[in-house]
């Protein structure tokens, strides 16, 4: 199988994946990574995202030996500020949505630190959360600093 | 002590008479309204692990040596296998077996539906599975199929018998009726598309079958394993820590467990059995289509005095009919009442309970006739509902009943009408609706629960239930920490096992914590009655003095204080258990929830575009125990009613009956983009009859008005009657077309 | 299955060239696509806006947020798709990109497949064409095209210059694709006229991450105003005039579509 080397969450790993491997696959199930989630698998609803040089991405339908920037997934996220806003949002039900919306919001407070509501709907509007918990998310982004 | 009694049992609007043993309740009902931790916000329990993305959902489960199943599903709606060949797919790299049909419950030999399960491979990798599957040779014989649900009636092909129900006499009143109104009202199929696929890992450790599995009923999963391979309960474990949502759709194994258990036990590997997206939308279940036709007879003055429905469930090849003419029979006091409801077997995809069953669709139809009757009577649709309020379920008292108050909650709201309408500037009308709602959630018997106290105060509640995503373990650790007397924090919930604690009942119907709740604090009662006991005897006091409030055993004279900590040293490691189970519901009485919702919205006459714009909420469903949890509830309610009320729908094939939007861009669900403001409102009120809490269910009461709502504002806002979810554009333009027409003709289009 | 990273378009010789990858990955998933090699282009395309040049590697994000652009064209890749497809995506796939017919994504036999008729017009329509679609009732996705064929693109390619129009043909019997690219020639840049004012309007039913129902693209160019549709036709629609709408040839659940391109054609006109 070729060899491909991945930068992940500033770890460098050095694995074995057939070119048609998506990135979602080879971080869960090769890296062992899975707070990256697959929920559509067809780059549709942002369950999978993870940042390649801070973009959010769809990892589903991303072919991993394609990447050569350095992603970040959700276990690099783990001491953001974004992780204690939704808690105290309460921007979770189920939370299979939720690394993915965290890693979207990441990136945007990256690039704006001062999101207005139509900011996030615009961008947030890739992840698709069937529980519902919008409301919270687009709190949880407001007041990500507090 | 254990009762046996004879009662009738409800899940998801279904009832039947069972025997059940059930534990007696003498626990007396907390006050009113919010208590120390009871009725306040509390974040979730278990929020960090599923924010950070630790939470282990069965998706993640993976297991040394595990296989990936694929399953071949029938391309035809209605056929049999006449000769399937498993030998070029058992020869491709990777295969480890393969199921025919027959060889696991759910692999059919002539399948029902276009993507019914037919056979399975089991391969190291997905991938090899698929390509194995595609490889199964079956030769088909195509047997006639009915998609029209229309035809399936006029066939009487129905998955039950239908249901006839007459209170007074209809016709007879219909005639003496002064208004009269007849409308014919359909909702599609919609699609559950919880995040998580249904989907199980199973693992035989000597004889004992381990089953993770993405279940709202772990209880429900280990009886029908057990029933299906002949083995004992005991030895089916089934572990369902964290799922990724369910709707309804997940209240039994499916097939995927039975195959995944079979090529387990064939091959010696854990086996995993994932549907795919793809699958998740043709074969894991769906909200039914219906087609209403529905008749209201009133008095000019407002008082319904008939009403009259004909249901058609297009249920699919199997499943039940859900309560479409609940609403109908149950919302108003009206003595004259006939439903018959058809449960429709056409050769389409089974439904599955989807968020209140049957009143969702029943009370879109229902409560837009009432407004289409408030427009002819040019009365106001608020005052039309609080004059036609029953005070009974039919003859039937309840166990309590705060809809008059949602009403008086809602007043405010519906009073922003003329601003909300003044709004409207060129293409755009704006306008405002409401509706009621009206669902079952009492829950019921048995579901049992256990606590551990330690010897530094903290307090584990154990219980074999599962957190579909609602916050149950929040929710359960609230009421163990209210009842002990000890902060929230001190508390853990440990769910989702059954080989790890009591019994619990499924987590569909609105039922868990009203069902479990008690049960939890039962159990918490029965350690602290037992911690009282101990520290009655360490000080020499009398028990009934005794009580612990904000962690501290205290005396009533004060001469006795002390931390939790300090009394329960002496424990070291041991530990104090206690056990409770759930009481029996009032004889005799109904137990419902109920609510109303007040929706603003604005329509472009032009280019048929809704956009929901605001929802004000307000629900009646006993005592409230997280508000921040059941915010967030009723918010994921309007949502994804929002969804089913605006785009959502389930398209097939008409010739082949093959399920066309499966991926996600064809099947479009509301992001972020599509949301409305939200004001939720609870009456909070403790049901006084209903069990130690007093509290009903809430996951499903927020879903079930918010169609109706939406069609009587854009019918304020345009004139315009929409008869169809969801009200697509197309749904739109007719609607405001045909209120042209009307008014062309010379009656008013809107009052 | 091989990658390769050629490091010039002198290097290319074959294969199924992806860049974003959102279009071929699940198209070679499901089978529609097939390839033994795969040839990752992004380090050979032009990528960026340079003056009235657009490189096809350019992603919509990047446009979405660039002022160098016309509005009609930064709002079409602004309203596309999702924020992280529009992370992924270039606009070069994206003119290339694939119907959605459900039909088409589900490998019936159809007449893009190759087949002998058109599913969708016997079928499950309510999202498919109103114009051009007797023989493939499909409806073209591509928000920025229609943007593009407002504001009169032209495009440079590996083997020639052309306008946008020239990119695409309705399928017939002899040929089935709907584009006019060469194999192995690859669009390398977009050039835009100057344009006088632009603007797109698009119907979704919901308010983000949705292909177009009706979307509309007015501009003016040297004095002339031109129309551009999405989601009309097989292809992206030129629009003579509003009047051209009259000649819509509606499925019967397509009707409405009419309706809705009528007011947006309007409006987009009144913006201008």
């Amino acid at each position: 199988m070729p060899e491909l080397s991945l930068t992940v969450n500033e770890h460098r790993y050095e694995v074995e994946a057939p070119i048609e491997m998506s990135l979602a696959h080879v971080l869960r199930e090769v890296v062992g990574l899975t707070g990256t989630k697959i929920a559509c698998n067809e780059g549709h609803c942002g369950a999978c995202t993870v940042q390649v040089d801070g973009m959010p991405t769809l990892s589903c339908i991303t072919l991993a030996h394609t990447v050569s920037g350095e992603i970040t997934t959700i276990e690099g996220l783990r001491d953001h500020p974004l992780i204690d806003a939704f808690v105290r949002a309460d921007a979770v039900q189920c939370g299979f949505c939720t690394p993915g919306q965290v890693v979207s919001a990441a990136a945007l407070v990256a690039a704006n630190p001062s999101p207005t509501i139509d900011d996030i709907r615009h961008t947030m509007a890739g992840n698709i959360c069937r529980c519902g918990t919008y409301p919270r998310i687009e709190e949880a982004i407001l007041h990500w600093r507090d | 002590m254990a009762r046996l009694i004879r009662t009738e049992k409800e899940v998801e609007g279904r009832f039947e008479e069972v025997w059940l043993v059930v534990e007696e309740d003498p626990l007396t009902q907390w006050p009113d309204g919010p208590l120390s931790v009871v009725g306040r916000d509390a974040l979730r329990q278990d929020a960090l692990e599923r924010v950070r993305g630790e939470a282990r959902f069965t998706a993640d489960i993976q297991l040394p040596g595990m296989l990936h199943t694929a399953v071949l599903r029938s391309p035809h709606a209605h056929a049999r296998v006449k000769k399937i060949d498993l030998a070029p797919a058992l020869a491709l790299p990777g295969v480890h077996a393969a199921l025919a049909p027959g060889d696991a419950k759910g692999l059919e030999g002539e399948p029902g539906y276009c993507g019914a399960a037919v056979a399975a491979v089991a391969a190291d990798t997905f991938g090899q599975a698929r390509r194995a599957v595609a490889a199964i040779a079956v030769e088909w014989e195509v047997l006639e199929a009915v998609l029209d649900p229309h035809e399936a009636v006029r066939r009487e092909q129905f998955t039950m018998p239908s249901s006839t129900y007459e209170r007074g006499d209809f016709a007879k009143a219909l005639e003496s009726a002064d208004v009269v109104i007849e409308s014919t009202y359909r909702t599609s199929v919609v699609l559950h598309n919880s995040m998580e696929t249904h989907q199980s890992v199973c693992e035989w450790v000597g004889d004992t079958l381990n089953v993770y599995i993405s279940t709202q009923y772990i209880w429900g999963v280990r009886s029908a394993v057990a029933a299906e391979l002949g083995i004992p309960g005991d030895k089916v474990r089934v572990v369902c820590e964290y799922m990724g949502g369910g709707f309804g759709s997940k209240n039994d194994p499916g097939e995927y467990t039975f195959v995944a258990a079979e090529l387990a036990k064939r091959t010696g590997r854990p086996v995993r059995c994932a549907l795919t997206r793809r699958e998740e939308n043709t074969a894991a279940g769906n909200r039914n289509l219906t087609i209403q036709k529905l008749t209201v007879g009133a008095r000019s003055d407002g008082t319904i005095i008939a009403l009259g429905g004909e249901f058609i469930n297009g249920v699919g090849w199997s499943g039940w009919s859900a309560m479409t003419d609940g609403p109908m029979q149950m919302l108003y006091a009206c003595d004259n009442v006939r439903t018959v409801r058809h449960g429709a077997k056409i050769n389409m995809p089974p439904m599955k309970a989807f968020r209140a069953p049957g009143f969702v669709e029943g009370t879109f139809g229902l409560e837009c006739l009432i407004d289409e009757l408030a427009v002819k009577l040019e009365l106001d649709p608020l005052e039309l509902r609080r004059k036609n309020y029953a005070n009974a379920n039919d003859d039937t008292p309840y166990s309590s009943k705060n809809l008059m108050e949602c009403y008086d909650l809602a007043r405010k709201h519906w009073d922003r009408r003329d601003e909300v309408r003044a709004r409207s500037t060129g293409t755009w009308k704006h306008g405002v609706g409401m509706a009621s709602q009206i669902w079952f959630g009492g829950g019921g018997p048995p579901s049992y629960a256990w606590t551990r106290v330690s010897s530094d105060g903290r307090v584990t509640v154990v219980t074999a239930m599962q957190d579909i995503g609602t916050g149950t373990r929040t929710a359960m650790a609230q009421i163990a920490a209210e009842e002990l007397g000890v902060s929230l924090d001190r508390v853990t919930v440990v769910l989702g096992d059954s080989a790890r604690g009591p019994y619990a009942t499924l987590s569909a119907g609105s039922s868990t914590t009203p069902s479990v709740g008690p049960a939890v604090r039962a159990a918490a009662a029965d350690a602290k009655r037992q911690i009282i006991e101990i520290a009655a005897q360490r000080y020499d006091v009398e028990e009934h003095v005794l009580d612990i409030k904000d962690d501290v055993l205290t005396s009533a004279d004060g001469n006795v204080s002390t931390t939790l900590e300090q009394l329960l040293e002496i424990l070291e490691n041991s530990q104090i258990l206690g056990k409770g189970g759930r009481g029996p519901n009032p004889a005799g009485m109904s137990v419902l929830t109920f609510g109303v919702q007040v929706v603003e919205v604005a329509v472009d006459v032009e280019t048929g575009e809704v956009r929901v714009e605001r929802v004000a909420a307000a629900h009646d469903v006993g005592r409230i125990i997280n508000s921040l949890g059941a915010r967030s509830q009723v918010e994921g309610g309007i949502i994804q009613g929002i969804g089913h009320t605006l785009f959502e729908q389930r398209l097939h094939d008409p010739e082949t009956g093959r399920i066309l939007t499966t991926s996600l861009d064809a099947y479009r669900m509301p992001t972020i983009a599509d949301i409305p403001e939200i004001v939720c409102e609870f009456v909070d009120k403790p049901d006084a009859h209903l069990t130690n809490l007093g509290s009903k269910g809430l996951g499903e009461p927020p879903i079930v008005p918010l169609a109706a709502a939406v069609a009587n504002a854009i019918r304020d806002a345009t004139g315009a009657d929409v008869h169809e979810l969801p009200i697509t554009r197309e749904e739109m333009l007719r609607a405001l077309e045909a209120a042209k027409k009307k008014e062309r003709r010379g009656a008013p289009a809107a009052v | 299955m091989e990658l390769l990273r050629p490091s010039s378009l002198d290097d290319l010789n074959g294969g199924l060239m992806i860049h974003g990858g959102t279009e071929v990955v699940p198209l070679l998933r499901d089978g529609i696509l097939k390839a033994d090699t795969l040839v990752d282009i992004r380090g050979i395309v032009p990528r960026g806006v340079k003056g009235n040049r657009i490189g096809v590697g350019t992603t919509l994000a990047e446009l979405e947020g660039s002022t160098a652009i016309p509005e009609a064209l930064r709002e079409a890749c602004r309203l596309a798709a999702s924020p992280q497809l529009r992370n992924m995506s270039s606009i070069g796939g994206n003119l290339l990109q694939s119907t959605r017919c459900w039909y088409w994504r589900l490998k019936y036999p159809c007449h893009l497949h190759g087949g002998d008729r058109c599913h969708a017009r016997e079928g499950e329509h309510r999202e498919h064409a109103i114009f051009a679609n007797d023989y493939c009732a499909s409806a073209h996705p591509s928000d920025v095209a229609a943007a593009l064929l407002a504001l009169d693109a032209r495009l440079h390619t590996t083997k020639r210059e052309l306008p946008i129009a020239d990119l695409y043909r309705l399928p017939d019997e002899a040929d089935r694709h709907v584009t006019t690219l060469e194999p192995g020639e690859v669009i390398l840049e977009l050039e835009l006229p100057a344009v006088e004012a632009s603007v797109y309007l698009k119907a979704m039913d919901r308010q983000r991450w949705a292909f177009p129902q009706v979307g509309v693209a007015a501009a003016r160019v040297a004095g002339e105003v031109r129309l551009g549709l999405a989601g009309v036709a097989p292809i992206p629609w030129l629009l003579t005039g509003p009047e051209a709408l009259d000649a819509a040839t509606p499925l019967p659940r397509t009707a409405w579509k009419v309706d809705v391109a009528r007011a947006l054609v309007r409006r987009a006109l009144d913006r201008l």
